[in-house]
């Protein structure tokens, strides 16, 4: 086994390429981690991170694959366990998609409600929400408007059938 | 092929003198291309998993997905891993180098090296899986305390879980009093009775009576945002209506309850005055007024049971959003259920993606281990480079694993 190659090339490798591999992953992987960072330019499109990040990630599994793996040296037959392999796995991943990854694009309203953390959409939890009464103690919402005109009398309505008159109030605020 | 063995043209021909030379399959030796075997086929092991794992990913509901930070992922300590397998690789392949020289020592020693960057690696690993531990994220039940969703079966849990403890430490309390004497209620006892008749009593009832279905899903999120609170996720406003709510509602009992105090007073009046006359006579009225009386008593007893519930609930959520961390990090024994949408699929995806990283990495080091016997000169080189071959493999795993765990 000693040379350990049909090629008689003795020259590849080698520790200062070795470094130098080892110094492109480091500042690769600091790449990546500057998409975690707050400079990072595209905040509001977490897709661009997604997509640099596997790049970056595709590029140092490059790196590693040809030059720590020493494929780069190695004969025709590395095509032939690497490139079906990789094939295999985006379409085993592909395969996935429909079924899996699109589960949740069509559900029915009923299910999305029972899906995790669906939340109505009309959320009202703010002003006028509270118009409905629903404690027996009469409790208003027009007084959560913010300080609007009139909130103050429906607040102190106190008990009693206030329910009707602050969700007209509310009503009002809401046009 | 050096000699053509067919044709007919041969010297030796039909002698039987034919030199075969040994002519392997492919240029390399066998031990290298089983490992490259075995690693086209981990390449399709790991792309199942971590496969698996973008579809369910990116199929859950829109935004649900915990942030990393939710589930106590921390940024820089994956980070930190992965610098150091990147060290890992470099080592081994440097050992390769050195053997392949016949510098059998020094290969030992990247070795040693590639072995302890391995095991800081797992430690680092077993640090992290900790944290997640101790803040009830396991892959299933039953110490799994993530609820996807925060519904009223999560609400339930929550107040199930508290009675428990409220009544085990009652029990605990009462058998150090002793016999007969009265038992003091614990610290920990009084919190768990006020965060279940306050807070989840609360929220229950909100979310079983209230009409609106924003404030229901609004009430039970508050719930869950003050047990284990998320980022970004802090219902502030509700929060503040609900408080101006409770503190209208709290003067207006108090106004039925001045109402109440005045009736009772007034009954006791009649009936004393219906006492001093004639009983024949006023029985009926006397009969009607004492039932009034049981009437008043009883609202009275409604309204001051409300007014404790209003007044506990006041007291106690300014308290609670004081807590940096929330209640379960505040008060570790309580261990409520908490609530982190897809939490469940990402708990699971996670812990089997690094999971399965993890064996690797442990069998590499057992690898390692056996290797360190071995004098490491150019004749047992092929044995560094076949576990270099495995080991840059693991790598190039967590290459993508890091950002896809981490910082997606």
């Amino acid at each position: 086994m000693a040379g350990s190659d049909g090629h008689g090339e003795h020259s590849h490798g080698g520790v200062g390429k070795y470094m130098m591999v080892f110094f492109a992953l480091c500042g690769l992987t600091t790449l990546s981690f500057f998409t975690y960072s707050r400079f990072w330019p595209f905040q509001d499109t977490p897709v661009v991170g997604w997509v640099f990040m596997m790049a970056v990630s595709c590029t140092k599994a490059m790196l590693v694959i040809c030059f720590f793996m020493h494929l780069i040296w190695e004969a025709n037959w590395k095509y032939v366990l690497t490139i079906p392999a990789s094939l295999m796995s985006v379409f085993l991943v592909v395969a996935l998609v429909p079924d899996v990854g699109q589960r949740t694009r069509y559900y029915a309203e009923e299910r999305a409600l029972y899906a995790s953390d669906y939340e109505p959409k009309e959320e009202m939890t703010e002003a006028g929400s509270e118009a409905t009464g629903d404690k027996p103690a009469g409790a208003s919402g027009a007084a959560e408007s913010g300080g609007d005109a009139g909130s103050s009398d429906a607040g102190e309505a106190g008990a009693g059938d206030d329910g009707k008159a602050a969700e007209a109030a509310a009503k009002a605020d809401a046009t | 092929m050096t000699h053509d063995t067919h044709g007919g043209h041969g010297d030796d021909h039909g002698h039987g003198h034919i030199k075969l030379a040994y002519q392997p399959g492919l240029p390399l030796a066998n031990g290298k291309l089983c490992l490259w075997l075995f690693l086209s086929t981990e390449i399709m092991f790991f792309a199942g998993l971590i496969g698996a794992y973008v579809v369910l990913r990116f199929g859950v509901p829109a935004g649900t997905w915990p942030h990393p930070h939710d589930v106590h992922l921390v940024e820089p300590i994956g980070a930190f891993n992965t610098f150091v397998l990147i060290c890992s690789s470099v080592t081994i392949v440097l050992g390769l180098e050195a053997a392949k020289q016949n510098q059998s020592s020094i290969a030992r020693l990247w070795l040693f090296a590639t072995f302890v960057l391995g095991s800081v690696f797992l430690g680092v690993k077993m640090y992290e899986y900790n944290s997640k531990f101790a803040h009830g994220i396991y892959p299933s039940t039953p110490r799994s305390l993530i609820y996807d969703k925060a519904d009223l079966n999560y609400a339930s849990a929550v107040r199930q879980r508290l009675n428990d403890l409220a009544t085990e430490l009652g029990k605990k309390a009462s058998a150090e009093a002793g016999e007969g004497q009265a038992a003091v209620p614990s610290e920990d006892q009084k919190r768990c009775e006020d965060l279940r008749d306050y807070l989840v009593f609360w929220a229950e009832q909100t979310a079983a009576r209230s009409e609106d279905p924003g404030r229901r899903q609004a009430a039970l999120n508050s719930l869950a945002w003050f047990i284990y609170p998320r980022e970004g996720h802090k219902p502030e406003k509700f929060l503040a209506a609900e408080t101006k709510r409770m503190e209208r509602e709290k003067t207006s009992i108090a106004a039925e309850l001045a109402l109440v105090s005045g009736e009772q007073k007034a009954l006791d009046a009649k009936k004393a005055e219906l006492e001093k006359r004639d009983a024949a006579e006023v029985a009926e009225e006397l009969a009607a007024t004492v039932k009034a009386r049981a009437v008043a008593d009883e609202r009275a007893l409604t309204a001051s049971e409300r007014l404790r519930r209003v007044d506990g609930w006041l007291t106690l959520v300014p308290a609670l959003d004081k807590l940096e961390h929330g209640i379960n990090d505040a008060y570790h024994s309580l261990r409520l259920p908490i609530h982190i949408p897809s939490g469940n699929m990402w708990a699971s995806t996670y812990f089997l993606l690094t999971g399965f990283h993890a064996i690797h990495v442990a069998v590499g080091l057992l690898m390692f281990v056996l290797m360190l016997r071995y004098r490491l000169d150019a004749s047992n080189a092929h044995l560094l480079e076949n576990g270099g071959l495995y080991w840059h493999f693991v790598d190039l795993v967590w290459i993508f694993l890091f950002p896809l765990l981490y910082l997606f």
